[in-house]
């Protein structure tokens, strides 16, 4: 009898200390993942975690190895090396059981013509494990997500690359799955299109989906991810969320002055000790970097002082932090170069 | 459960295809042409194995270049990956795509034969003894040719890397594994049909199932 009590408290500790460790282990992990096509190699050790709810934006050049890394996550590229994992399971060993979990949306999102919207949705949640009873009500409620409900009856044919896009999305969130994989998802849509899908994926991450996507519009992933992976020459150049990145690389801040009426001198502030470079911005305004963030109040001090003293009226003046799309190009280059 | 739903979608994709309709219709519209105005078959020939000759050749060669150029197009339009992802078996979107289109043109071959029966009973007042004679013969080789064709298709869809390079290969090469049901006869033996539908059986599994091994490791 006490064995028996004793068997089941220890089978109780085990099953709360495996929730426990599933709960604190990173969702997706990429541990040395690399790839090659015969002596070119794509993919060299990218390490990276991600934990549940995360959204990952995965930046880099052309041809950096984005969609080789997006293949190898989802399985449709299994000869990697190193360990991949999804839910703590074995990317491609257990596939059919990470598949259950995942949605995906390739770069280049292509269905059988001959469908309509409906069937194509149809399939596809049947095929990921949509009950019959449930497809109606998936399909009717991804449609209007991704406001496309009008053409539920239209041929795939038919449709625009934008819509087809969407229609993409639809299938890849049909089946409520706990990690989305999006290669280039905002590539191919409109201003209005793209926010929308960015209000979609801020939307997933409230109900803790996971979301992988990659980007081209540094702007777009600065906008949504959590954290932001750059990879460079197929490897991780930079991994962190926005305030990591500009840490890690200690950049200078950035001030933007706009005037009301100009009489700077450029060359002055730029002569100015714990400034780095001025560009002049239009219409009428100057970019001023600044060597060390430590030292913004009082640079700012005299720069303002200096401009009022140059008989320039001051419209606005705002300290700002550098943008991705900057953060990115001096990763890139650094990576470049090492 | 995922072959079953793949093939009722490729079924519903095949049998509405313009190619379909010419298999469905066009051959046995074009049989009969040929039977009605042919210079010398006329009185020799039942219809009903000019129909199946019909099929058999003219039937397994669109049947596999129809499979080939869907799988090829397919691949190169990167359809594959959304299924791919999805908990399926890697073959059973092939085997689903061979059972669709060797369904219809079973039917097909079906129509035709009884298109070519009807009419050879009308012509000669009642059944004519070739046609009662051969008719099982026709129907057996005519299926079995078609699963050797369509698996064929199949084959050469998932090895070939363009359209052309696929169309190539069925025209010139996968039309000929047609003959292998009817070898034994033709090297001089005696014509076994149960011999022909072992060699096709057995023809067309090796053929996919060469099919869905490459198919399981080919990277996308």
């Amino acid at each position: 009898m006490t064995e028996t009590t004793s068997d089941s408290a220890n089978f109780k500790a085990r099953y709360l200390l495996r929730g426990i460790m599933t709960r604190c282990e990173p969702f997706v992990k990429f541990d040395n993942v690399s790839k090659s096509y015969g002596n070119f190699t794509v993919l060299t050790d990218i390490s990276l975690e991600l934990g549940r709810g995360d959204v990952f934006g995965y930046i880099g050049p052309n041809g950096a190895g984005k969609t080789t890394t997006i293949k190898s996550l989802v399985g449709l590229i299994t000869d990697f090396s190193g360990r991949l994992t999804i839910n703590g399971m074995d990317m491609p060993d257990q596939k059919d059981r990470i598949h259950r979990l995942m949605g995906y949306l390739p770069q280049k999102v292509s269905f059988q013509e001959w469908r309509t919207v409906e069937h194509t949705l149809a399939t596809m949640g049947r095929l990921s494990g949509v009950d019959v009873a449930e497809i109606e009500s998936r399909i009717e409620h991804v449609l209007g997500v991704v406001g496309m409900s009008d053409s539920r009856h239209r041929k795939v044919k038919e449709l625009s690359g934008g819509n087809v896009q969407k229609v993409g999305l639809a299938q890849a969130m049909l089946h409520s799955p706990q990690l989305l994989v999006l290669d280039e998802p905002l590539s191919g849509l409109d201003p209005a299109s793209r926010y929308q899908v960015k209000e979609i994926i801020k939307e997933l991450n409230k109900g803790e989906t996971t979301v992988f996507f990659s980007s081209h519009i540094l702007s777009d992933v600065q906008d949504v991810a959590t954290k932001i992976g750059i990879l460079g020459w197929g490897r991780i150049l930079a991994l962190g969320n926005l305030h990591e990145l500009e840490e890690e690389f200690g950049t200078p801040r950035v001030l933007n002055i706009e005037f009301s009426e100009d009489n700077s001198d450029p060359d002055v502030i730029a002569a100015m000790e714990g400034v780095t470079d001025v560009t002049t911005t239009v219409p009428t305004g100057l970019r001023v970097r600044i060597s060390d963030e430590r030292d913004m109040d009082e640079v700012s001090d005299r720069i303002v002082r200096t401009l009022l003293n140059q008989g320039c009226r001051i419209r606005k003046f705002t300290p700002s932090t550098p943008s991705l799309d900057e953060l990115y190009m001096r990763y890139v280059n650094r990576g470049g170069q090492a | 459960m995922s072959l079953k739903i793949l093939f009722l979608d490729e079924l519903r994709g095949f049998y509405r295809s313009k190619v379909m309709l010419v298999l469905w219709l066009g051959l046995p519209v074009l049989g009969a042409i040929l039977f009605l105005w042919g210079p010398d078959t006329g009185d020799e020939i039942p219809f009903t194995v000019l129909s199946a000759l019909l099929l058999s050749s003219i039937g397994g060669t669109l049947a596999s270049v129809m499979l080939a150029v869907s799988i090829i197009n397919e691949k190169e339009k990167r359809v594959y990956d959304l299924f791919l992802i999805r908990p399926i078996r890697r073959g059973d979107i092939l085997i689903s795509k061979f059972l669709a289109v060797y369904l219809c043109i079973a039917i097909a071959g079906m129509l035709a034969l009884a298109l070519g029966v009807s009419i050879d009973y009308y012509r000669m007042g009642g059944t004519p003894e070739a046609v009662s004679e051969h008719l099982l013969e026709s129907v057996v080789l005519t299926l079995s040719m078609m699963a050797m064709a369509s698996a064929a298709g199949v084959l050469i869809g998932v090895i070939s890397p363009t359209v052309l390079v696929g169309a190539v290969i069925v025209i010139y090469g996968g039309n000929q594994i047609s003959v292998l049901p009817v070898l034994p006869e033709l090297l001089g033996y005696e014509s076994n049909l149960a011999l022909s539908v072992i060699i096709s059986g057995v023809t067309t599994a090796v053929l996919m199932g060469l099919s869905v091994f490459i198919f399981n490791r080919k990277q996308f």
